[in-house]
Parts: structure tokens; C-alpha cells; sequence
């Protein structure tokens, strides 16, 4: 290194040093000017927003409804907004399903259940930008309330439940906002699987629905499918009742397990412990006992099976049936038959919106039944099983492959999804099954289904106090642990027989749906405790 | 203990002047003689009397048992080849006119030991008449259930159509002990269907062929092949151009039926057949009964007259 060089570095380092300084000050300028402009611009449209606001008392977001006040308007129902009410100024409170900013106008599509209105907001002498542009920024599934003009609309608006319509928005408030990223997006969740897929859109899987029920359960969808449901448990009570039947309401801890010691939920009882009961079997029985001749009952039934199949859960809903009869149990098959069938008649005359509802996002097959029931003996399910090719012994249970395939031939002759299989054999039956008296090996015992799926398993029972200990212990059971049951009786029993169906499989399998916990409103499984 | 006593009124034995000229009957009053006794020993009047009224009611018997016969022979005049039991006064249900056999295990496949259903789904704005006479006379040969159901994709039936197949049987709960069963569905269908073993048959359309098909089972079907060619061509004539076909073809249909009638007491000669069966539900079924030719209405009341067909009038109007 010369002196010359070290000078020139200094020079240079001088030169650079301000050269460095330029470079910066020009940068700092550059931001400064920056930052003027912005400012500039905020000051320029806080000018704006507050001049010209003249709409400011027509919208905002209102104090949390803490009943300060009776208002006496009257709130229109987004599904009563029809032609008739063109040009009436009503006031409307909906969710806010989507809202889309367009220039000048704001479109909004109001939703209330499973119906969903096109609203306008514009600008003009009623709305001011300021009013549009709020209208744009509110968050999806807020609630709020509108004051609007029904107009009528030439064209149909396609995508809405209400085609006829569109509101004209005068006044728009919020009465309960909701949060700005929502866990699933309510189109995603009403989409049907094959269109995700093939459109590369998102479609929203069970568990996730299942996480966040509370939104999921806003979907037209699951409207229709828990209205139907309603519909299900409304129609069985209606047509017991007419039938002279009395709903009856049985324990559900109980001290003794009633269909199988594995299966059962134990609880702590005090100072000992107690069982969730598996089904109202043993108390249905008691009031026959007691002379109530036909009763049914309503209720949950726990069942402890560490089954994830997709139609078994933990707890579910029990519709059960116990009847006495005079002197044939077809008696009692022949009343659990028509009220099956009044129920299925009933959803398909009075649900036929709900059906199809339902259908846009699972399609499936309507339901076909046959009046009155068909009824088909155990020896001829055989023979049509051998006779596709299944090998099996004649006094083989039916397993689930079995089961469906069965069903896919009886609907195959009789065109029906709903049918009894009468005359099981003995061996596969609980004990307190009444054995067949022409065949011992047989038993007067029935199963339904619905779509080639059990759901619904019943028999003559029993009412003898000596045969019943007799085939407990053919068994192996215990008879200490159901003493009080057998006890029941001794003191003069009618002949009697029964059987009772899961609310949720039958909902599911009528709209031919293919899990049970879409027709479960808080599903519990194995794996699943919340919500 | 002794029998109370009337004292006599008058003393037994009385002289009493009588004439000659009239006949002389022994003194009831005599004394020890009661009537019954006195009647049986007068023999000649009781036994006549007896044998009178025998004679009376053999003669009646006669006189019955002639009329009965006499009802009989008119019936049979106006129906050859009908077997009435002609001793019976009341018309009961007609013994079976088919003496034929047919193997059921060779026409349905073998017995399973399950019962043999055949299903026929029907649409109720057109009952399948021919279908109903020909299960009638399947129930005289074979146990046969029957059952009648509606589908779910027809909102209601009318009340007729629902017991079209007569009574349930009283054993109908126990399905085994029948060999054939036959179930009718009120269906919505444009044509009429019959199936019965759907892996190995495939279903049978049209009122016609099933017809033909049920027929088989009663093992009448005509051996010679003209007399079999001769009856599919009537029961086509029936379904193409009596119930499909216009007024001019009915019309031509009738006459053809008049001409056949006309030399012959069944359409296929001598013998009762399908094509009576068919024929005379579709003629039935399009009305105008009283209309139609001659010959005709004659067969059409000897049809009648053999009990079958008794099913099909409720269904017409």
C-alpha cells in the first residue's frame, strides 16, 4: 500500500461516506414524501367521509340486544318474502350468507334457515358510499336487520330459495356480528363430494363438521335432515297413540345388565356402582305385567360397543315397542309393520322439501316400501342366498355382507326397501326368546330392514317364569343377577312380543344416507365425547 | 202307582138296535181296549196309511232328484264340456275343467324347501282380468297363498282391488305349507310385469305372456301344435286389436269371434282354453257387452256359467 493508495481510499472512503449520506437522505426523503402523501390521502378521505355522510343514521352496528327496549316492529321471515309483498317496506332479520362489492353496489344474499333472499344496496339518495362500503366489509354469518322495499324481479335469481324477490335496502344494522375467519365455509359444507372433487373446490370432511356442529348444523342440509327426524319420532308417536298405545318413560341406570354383561356403561352409584341401561327391554316387559297391554317409549339407549363402524354409536335414540297379544305374535308384526309404514307414508307425503333438499347434496334412490309388509320366512331368505351362490348352514346367523345382499335381491323380485324376516333360528336369539313349538330348533323371533340394514330386532318373549329359567341356564346366565326379572312372571303374565328401532339409523337409512352421524345432531362414538 | 180312572159314562154293554144297511164297526167303548191298541190291530187302515205317505214322499224325492237333473242337462246344453256336479240344487264353485298334470319342479326350478313366489306387479288403472280367472283356477290345483300388496309409488287403491284375490287363507301365517305363492302388487307401472326367480329369469311383460306363462302350470296347454298356434293367434288378436287396437278393429275382432263361435261351442273346438280366457276378459273389459253379436253373448254366458270368471265382475263397470 502507497501513501497515494491510502489517500485515494480516504478519498474514496470520504467520497463514499458521502455518497452513503446522499443514498440516505435521499431514501429519508423518499419516505417522508411517502408518508406526507398517505397522510395527504387520510386527511383527503376523512374530508370525504365526513362530508356527505348523509346517511349515517341508516346504519351501524348496534348495541347488544340487552332487552333495553319493546320495539313494536314487526320481523318478516326471509321464506314469507314473495311477489305479494312487492313494494311493501318491511323489516327483515337474516345471516349474512355472502356479500359482494361492485363499484357502486353492494349485493347481499340474506339466509334464515334453509331460505336465502338477493338484497341490493346502492348508492344513491337513500345510501351514501360510506353506507355501501360498510354494507361490503360485514363479516359472513353476522345477524342483522334490514329495512327494505320487496321488488319484483323479471328474471329469477337462480341461486336463491326466493326467486321471485330482491330487497331494496334502506336501513342496515347489525345485531350480532360474528368473527371474521370462520373454521368452515358454509357453500364448502352443503357442496356434494363428487363436485369438490372434479371442480377443485373445497368440500368439508366429517370431523371437522363435527368440531364446529354449531355452524355445520346451519346448512340446508342438516335443516332438512333434523326436520325430517322431528317428522320420524312425531309420526311414531301419532300413530301409536291412535292405535291405543301409552307412552311410558323407564329408568336408565339400572342394576343389572340387561342384553350381555360386555356392552355396558358403568357408573359410580353412591357408594357402589350402577349400569347406563342398554335398552328399556326388562321395564317394557314390566308393564305388560302390570296390564298396560301396549305401550311404547321414547328415550336414549347407551350401548358401550367399541364398534367405528358407520352406523353404530355410543348413545342413540330408542323408539321401542311391547304389545300382549291374544294368540299369535303375527299380531304384534302386523302393528309394528303399519306403523312403520304410516311413518314412511307420512315423510313421504308432508317432507317431500326436505327429501329433495337432501337429495341435491347426497342423491340417493327414494325410499319404496310395500303395503302391507312384506314378510318372508327365515327358510326362504336361505334359499335365495344359496340359490346367488352363498354358502351357508340353514341355521346360520346372517352376516352383514349377507344381510345386504339380501336386501339387494328382495328388492331385485318385490321392489321394496323395507321387509321382515320372520322365523330365526334358536341359537343365534337372546334366551328370552320364545322357541318355535312346531320346530325346536327355530324361534319366534323377527328382524327388519330398511335399504338391506337391520333396524329393528324382536321376538315373542318368554312369559313363562319356569321356561325363562330354563333357557337362562341353557345360556349360562346367572340367574341371581336376573331374579327381579324373572320374578315379574310368576304372578300371571299375558303372552307378549316387541322390538324397538334406532331413531338415527332409520332417519339415515330412509334418505339413504351412509353414516349415522349425519343424522345425529351431537353424535357420541368411541372417539368422540364433544360437543 | 195306578193310572187315574174316568169312570165310565156309559155301560159297556148296550144293546142298540142298528140297521142292516150300514156298515158295522166294532164298539169303541168295548171294555179293556184302549185306541192305540185298537189301531194297530185294525191293520188294513194304518199300514195303507203308512205306506200312502211312503209312497208320497218317494214320489216327491223322485220329482226332485228329475228337476235337479233336468236343471242340470239345460246347464250342460248351454255349456259343453262343463263337469257340474248336476245332483246339487245351488250352483257351487265349479270343479276344475283342466284334467291335465304339470310338473312343478321342472316349470319353477326345484324346490328349496323355501315357497315359490311369483310376483306380478300390476298397474290399478288396468286390473289384469285374465290374471284373476287364472289364479282362481291355480287355487283349485295347487295350496296357493296369495297376497296382494300397493307400492309405495301408488298413493291408494280402491277397496276392490285389494281383495281381488278373495279371503286371506286362515293358514297364511305359516308360508311353508303352501306350494306356490302368488303376489300381486298395485304398482305404477307402464306395462305389466311378472317376476319370479330374478337370478335366473328375467322378468315377463304384457298381461298376454303371463298369462300364457301361468297357464303352463295347469298342465293344459294343447299338445297338437295347430290347436297351440291357433290359440296364441286369438290371445294376440285380443291384446293387439281388441284392447290396443280402434273401434274398427274391435268391431272386426267381434265378428271373427261370432264366425268362430258360430261353429264351435269354444274358440278352440270342443275344448275350453286360454284363449277363451283371454278373450272373453279383454271382450269384458272394453264393454259394450250387449251389443255384440250372437254368438258371442251365448259364449260369453257359458263362461260365466262355469264359475270362474265370477272374480272379473266386480272390476267392470
Amino acid at each position: 500500500m502507497t501513501k497515494d493508495n491510502v489517500q485515494g481510499a480516504g478519498e474514496e472512503e470520504q467520497q463514499a461516506q458521502s455518497k452513503k449520506a446522499l443514498k440516505k437522505q435521499q431514501k429519508e426523503a423518499e419516505k417522508a414524501a411517502k408518508k406526507a402523501e398517505k397522510q395527504a390521502k387520510l386527511a383527503a378521505e376523512q374530508q370525504e367521509a365526513d362530508e356527505d355522510d348523509f346517511a349515517k343514521d341508516r346504519y351501524g352496528i348496534c348495541p347488544m340486544v340487552q332487552s333495553q327496549q319493546k320495539l313494536d316492529r314487526a320481523l318478516v321471515r326471509v321464506q314469507d318474502l314473495t311477489p305479494e309483498k312487492a313494494e311493501q317496506q318491511i323489516w327483515v332479520r337474516a345471516r349474512i350468507h355472502t356479500s359482494r362489492a361492485k363499484g357502486k353496489q353492494c349485493f347481499l344474499v340474506l339466509r334464515h334457515q334453509q331460505f336465502t333472499v338477493q338484497a341490493l344496496l346502492a348508492v344513491g339518495d337513500r345510501a351514501s358510499k360510506q353506507m355501501v362500503k360498510f354494507a361490503a366489509n360485514l363479516t359472513k354469518e353476522s345477524i342483522i336487520d334490514v329495512e327494505a322495499v320487496v321488488k319484483k324481479v323479471e328474471q329469477k335469481i337462480e341461486s336463491c330459495s326466493q326467486q321471485d324477490v330482491e330487497l331494496h335496502v334502506e336501513r342496515i344494522f347489525v345485531i350480532s356480528q360474528s368473527e371474521a375467519r370462520l373454521p368452515l365455509q358454509l357453500e364448502d359444507a352443503v357442496r356434494p363430494e363428487g363436485e369438490g372433487d372434479e371442480e377443485g373446490r373445497a368440500t368439508v370432511n366429517q370431523d371437522t363438521r363435527l368440531d364446529n356442529r354449531v355452524i355445520d348444523l346451519r346448512t340446508t342440509t342438516s335443516q332438512a335432515i333434523f326436520r325430517l327426524q322431528s317428522g320420524v319420532c312425531q309420526l311414531f308417536r301419532d300413530t301409536l297413540i291412535n292405535k291405543g298405545f301409552v307412552e311410558i318413560q323407564t329408568p336408565k341406570i339400572i342394576s343389572a345388565a340387561s342384553e350381555g354383561g360386555a356392552n355396558v356403561f358403568t357408573v359410580s352409584y353412591f357408594k357402589t356402582s350402577a349400569y347406563l341401561a342398554q335398552s328399556p327391554q326388562l321395564y317394557k316387559q314390566m308393564c305388560i305385567c302390570a296390564d298396560f297391554d301396549k305401550v311404547f317409549c321414547v328415550g336414549p339407549v347407551f350401548r358401550a360397543e367399541d364398534s367405528n363402524t358407520h352406523r353404530h354409536l355410543t348413545e342413540f335414540v330408542g323408539l321401542d315397542i311391547e304389545m300382549a297379544f291374544n294368540y299369535h305374535y303375527h299380531e304384534v308384526i302386523d302393528s309394528i309393520t303399519d306403523t312403520m309404514v304410516q311413518i314412511f307414508k307420512g315423510l313421504r307425503d308432508r317432507f317431500q322439501t326436505e327429501i329433495q333438499m337432501v337429495n341435491k347434496q347426497y342423491p340417493s334412490e327414494p325410499f319404496k316400501f310395500l303395503e302391507p309388509t312384506l314378510r318372508l320366512e327365515y327358510k326362504e331368505a336361505v334359499a335365495m342366498l344359496k340359490a346367488a351362490g352363498v354358502e351357508m348352514g340353514d341355521e346360520e346367523d346372517l352376516s352383514t355382507p349377507n344381510e345386504k345382499l339380501l336386501g339387494r335381491l328382495v328388492k331385485d323380485k318385490y321392489d321394496t326397501d323395507f321387509y321382515v324376516l320372520d322365523k330365526y333360528p334358536l341359537a343365534v336369539r337372546p334366551f328370552y326368546t320364545m322357541p318355535d313349538p312346531n320346530n325346536p330348533k327355530y324361534s319366534n323371533s323377527y328382524d327388519m330392514f330398511m335399504r338391506g340394514e337391520e333396524i329393528l330386532s324382536g321376538a315373542q318373549r318368554v312369559h313363562d317364569a319356569q321356561l325363562l329359567t330354563e333357557r337362562a341356564m341353557h345360556h349360562g346366565i346367572d340367574l341371581e343377577k336376573i331374579k327381579a326379572y324373572i320374578d315379574s312372571f310368576r304372578y300371571g303374565a299375558p303372552p307378549h312380543a316387541g322390538g324397538g328401532i334406532g331413531l338415527e339409523r332409520v332417519t339415515m337409512l330412509y334418505l339413504g344416507l351412509h353414516n349415522v352421524r349425519q343424522t345425529s345432531m351431537f353424535p357420541r362414538d368411541p372417539k368422540r365425547l364433544t360437543p | 202307582m195306578p193310572m187315574y180312572k174316568v169312570k165310565p159314562v156309559s155301560p159297556a154293554d148296550i144293546k142298540i138296535d142298528v140297521p142292516s144297511c150300514m156298515y158295522k164297526s166294532p164298539n169303541v167303548h168295548a171294555h179293556g181296549m184302549n185306541c192305540g191298541e185298537h189301531a194297530l190291530q185294525n191293520g188294513e187302515v194304518d199300514p195303507s196309511l203308512k205306506a200312502l205317505e211312503e209312497r208320497q214322499d218317494e214320489v216327491l224325492r223322485r220329482l226332485y232328484e228329475l228337476k235337479a237333473t233336468v236343471d242340470g242337462f239345460a246347464k250342460t246344453v248351454t255349456t259343453p264340456d262343463a263337469d257340474l256336479d248336476a245332483s246339487t240344487p245351488s250352483p257351487g264353485p265349479a270343479e276344475s275343467v283342466f284334467k291335465g298334470t304339470a310338473d312343478l319342479d321342472s316349470l319353477l326350478g326345484k324346490d328349496l324347501g323355501a315357497l315359490r313366489d311369483i310376483v306380478i306387479n300390476a298397474n290399478p288403472a288396468r286390473p289384469p282380468l285374465s290374471l284373476l280367472v287364472l289364479h282362481a283356477l291355480l287355487c283349485q290345483r295347487y295350496q296357493v297363498l296369495s297376497s296382494v300388496h300397493v307400492h309405495s309409488s301408488v298413493s291408494a287403491v280402491p277397496p276392490p282391488l285389494l281383495s281381488c284375490l278373495g279371503p286371506r287363507h286362515i293358514d297364511s301365517y305359516a308360508r311353508q305349507r303352501f306350494q306356490l305363492g302368488f303376489t300381486l302388487i298395485w304398482k305404477d307401472v307402464s306395462e305389466l310385469q311378472m317376476k319370479f326367480s330374478t337370478q335366473s329369469m328375467c322378468p315377463i311383460e304384457g298381461e298376454a305372456n303371463v298369462a300364457r306363462f301361468l297357464f303352463r302350470l295347469l298342465g293344459a296347454e294343447p299338445q297338437d301344435p295347430v290347436a297351440a298356434t291357433q290359440m296364441d293367434c286369438w290371445i294376440d288378436k285380443a291384446v293387439f286389436q281388441l284392447s290396443e287396437g280402434g273401434s274398427k278393429d274391435r268391431a272386426a275382432v267381434l265378428r271373427s269371434l261370432n264366425a268362430a263361435l258360430g261353429r264351435s261351442p269354444w274358440l278352440l273346438g270342443q275344448e275350453f282354453s286360454l284363449a277363451d280366457i283371454v278373450c272373453a276378459c279383454f271382450v269384458l273389459r272394453a264393454g259394450q257387452t250387449t251389443s255384440a253379436p250372437v254368438n258371442v253373448q251365448r259364449w260369453l254366458k257359458s263362461c260365466q256359467n262355469l264359475g270362474h270368471f265370477d272374480c272379473v265382475y266386480p272390476f267392470l263397470q
